[in-house]
């Protein structure tokens, strides 16, 4: 276990190595000036030259790359072209705020989708359950920025009862709208994953046993259902962990989160090339280590499941 | 591609008519087809402003709201957005038909190619997706439509870029079971090349999945389109596209709430619908697959 856990984390470096070159490729090799693009596409000739000085940029390609690969291998940054503080100073301001954020949201899809397939196991073929999978079968595919809007405008502009964006102290009244939003789309699979489990428990026969035993229905629900039906809910909720990630740039853009992924934006959007890859990088990272550990936590529900 | 018959034989027919949810989403996706591809004849122009208009005897200016002129209202300009949800569905639907079109075209040589050919190359690629997957999806998407500059054709190759590791994992994992077939077997044994039997007798057989797949990654395509569009790092004006309508409206939605409502529910009914042929397809072409475990989807 813990030899493949190393194995694991040892293979990040090609992955980060070769991150590292796909972004410097696209920011080098195709079309496009580094220079130009960080100094907008109305600044005069002088100006794009100090830059080209400034940041490097008029020396060789190669000595670019591998001056960049040896800065990051030493957990140099670099500083940011906008903030002009090092770039590790204001991930470290921004990154907790991201967890934060992905923590909640999680929190909630995870606490609401089951709660829903608990319900919907519980009442099979009742109208309760023929709602909630109507609606999972829909699976509320909603583009994550208009429906980021429409929460907006319902809970922040006509009902006041939340704030519309920005941040508070983390997990505050701030918090609600963009984890909401970001919890709303997984709902449905998570709903539909945890019925199918517990049905499928439900129909055991220890299940029957415990019944005719005299067990009351919370506590075999409890004791017997939930425990041996966690497998599929929980490598459900590590997916859907990773998934969330993917979404929140435009969580944190729209709702003015100040995260690593309005960070990421606002750097791409000032073209501030250093502090977009870093947190390129520490999205990569963070994404990476989610994923990791949601093979080991389903390697450590089922034993069955040894990796080597 | 004799082969490929055999796939399809599997398609049931008559299993898929009887599927309720996935055929609603077959007519809706008909006429959304149908109204962008006679964009011109069904809508007004949708480029036309209107600055004032005479409502029950008061002058009023734009976004004038709904009504029979206006299905979904106007925008600031007086410009219909039905017009314009329209031809930005025409969008929409090339992009998302493009996008996967290329990625799944790239996908799947890639993934063909990792799962027959020996192990070096099969971990080259296999590597190479690694990388492309531990990208942020959007990130990377509005990087590189930053530095070629928007527009359609830099959208779709983003989109493109960012979508085709996930389809040659797909298709190499359908390759490495496929050719321990004994028709593989066979087929070497009396001489084929090896790309004639990846091409004639492995990718016929890797077909099911890959339809399915193609159909699934349509809405991650055209929800990152609007994504992007609606950060104004996608589709550029005059060109409509839903993403840029919302994102327009956005300033106007406590005055003309129809103004990013109506496109967003547009864009909503298109993706559903699309997933919703995608749930069928699964559920005929393979009954037993567990359903509900797509990824990808829904991140945009």
């Amino acid at each position: 276990m813990l030899g493949y856990t190393a194995r694991r984390l040892l293979q990040f470096i090609p992955i980060l190595i070769g991150l590292v070159t796909v972004l410097f490729a696209l920011l080098n090799i195709l079309p496009g000036d580094p220079a130009r693009m960080m100094a907008g596409p109305f600044a005069n000739p002088d100006v794009v030259e100090t830059i080209r000085e400034e940041m490097g940029f008029n020396r060789p390609l190669w000595v670019q790359y591998l001056d960049n690969l040896w800065n990051l291998a030493r957990g140099e940054f670099g500083r940011s072209y906008q903030s002009r503080r090092p770039i590790l100073k204001d991930l470290l301001e921004v990154f907790p705020k991201t967890v934060q954020l992905a923590v909640a949201a999680e929190l909630t899809s995870a606490f609401i989708g089951i709660w829903l397939g608990v319900i919907a196991a519980t009442r099979r073929n009742g109208w309760a359950d023929r709602l909630i999978m109507t609606i999972a079968a829909l699976n509320l595919s909603f583009p994550l920025f208009w429906l980021a809007l429409m929460l907006q405008i319902v809970f922040a502009v006509f009902l006041r009862l939340l704030p519309p964006s920005g941040y508070g102290s983390g997990f505050d009244q701030f918090v609600i709208l963009p984890a909401f939003t970001l919890a709303l789309p997984s709902l449905g699979l998570l709903a539909r994953i945890t019925r199918a489990a517990l049905i499928e428990v439900i129909e055991e026969d220890y299940i029957r046993t415990a019944r005719a035993k005299g067990l009351r229905n919370a506590l075999v629900m409890r004791r017997h259902i939930l425990p041996n039906a966690l497998i599929p809910i929980v490598t459900t909720v590590g997916t859907d962990f990773v998934r969330l990630l993917g979404g929140i740039p435009i969580i944190e853009v729209i709702f003015a989160w100040p995260g690593i992924g309005k960070y990421a934006y606002d750097a791409l959007v000032f073209r501030d090339l250093p502090a977009l890859q870093a947190s390129v990088i520490v999205l990569a990272v963070a994404v990476s280590l989610v994923n990791l550990a949601v093979d080991l936590l389903y390697a450590f529900i089922n034993p069955r499941i040894r990796y080597v | 591609m004799r082969l490929s018959i055999r796939e399809f034989a599997t398609f049931d027919w008559r299993r898929f008519r009887q599927t309720r949810l996935p055929l609603i989403g077959v007519g809706v996706i008909l006429v959304f087809v149908l109204l962008a591809a006679f964009a011109p004849y069904i809508v007004t122009d949708p480029t036309q402003i209107e600055m004032r208009r005479e409502q029950s005897g008061e002058t009023i200016n734009p976004p004038f709201p709904p009504s029979p002129r206006n299905l979904f209202g106007t925008d600031q300009l007086g410009r219909d957005i039905f017009a314009r949800v329209v031809f930005g569905l025409r969008t929409s639907l090339i992009v998302g038909i493009l996008v996967r079109g290329l990625s799944m075209i790239a996908g799947t040589m890639l993934g063909l190619i990792s799962g027959y050919f020996p192990k070096a190359v099969d971990d080259v690629i296999m590597r190479i997706t690694d990388i492309m997957l531990a990208f942020p999806v959007i990130l990377l998407a509005m990087t590189v439509t930053a530095v070629l500059g928007p527009g359609l054709v830099t959208v779709c190759v983003a989109l493109a870029l960012v979508a085709w590791p996930d389809v040659a994992r797909l298709v190499r994992g359908q390759v490495l079971a496929v050719r321990e077939q004994t028709y593989v077997e066979a087929a070497r044994s009396v001489g084929a090349g090896n790309w004639r039997i990846l091409l004639r007798h492995v990718l016929p057989n890797c077909m099911g999945p890959i339809i399915v797949a193609f159909s699934m990654g349509i809405p991650g395509a055209i929800m990152y389109e609007a994504g992007l569009s609606f950060f104004g790092f996608g589709i550029q004006p005059p060109t409509p596209s839903l993403g840029s309508i919302i994102s327009d409206g956005r300033g106007y939605i406590t005055v003309a709430p129809w103004y990013p409502g109506f496109p967003g529910l547009v864009l909503t009914l298109l993706v559903l619908s699309v997933n919703l042929v995608g749930d069928g397809l699964i559920d005929v072409m393979n009954p037993r697959a567990a359903r509900g475990t797509r990824r990808g989807d829904s991140a945009a």
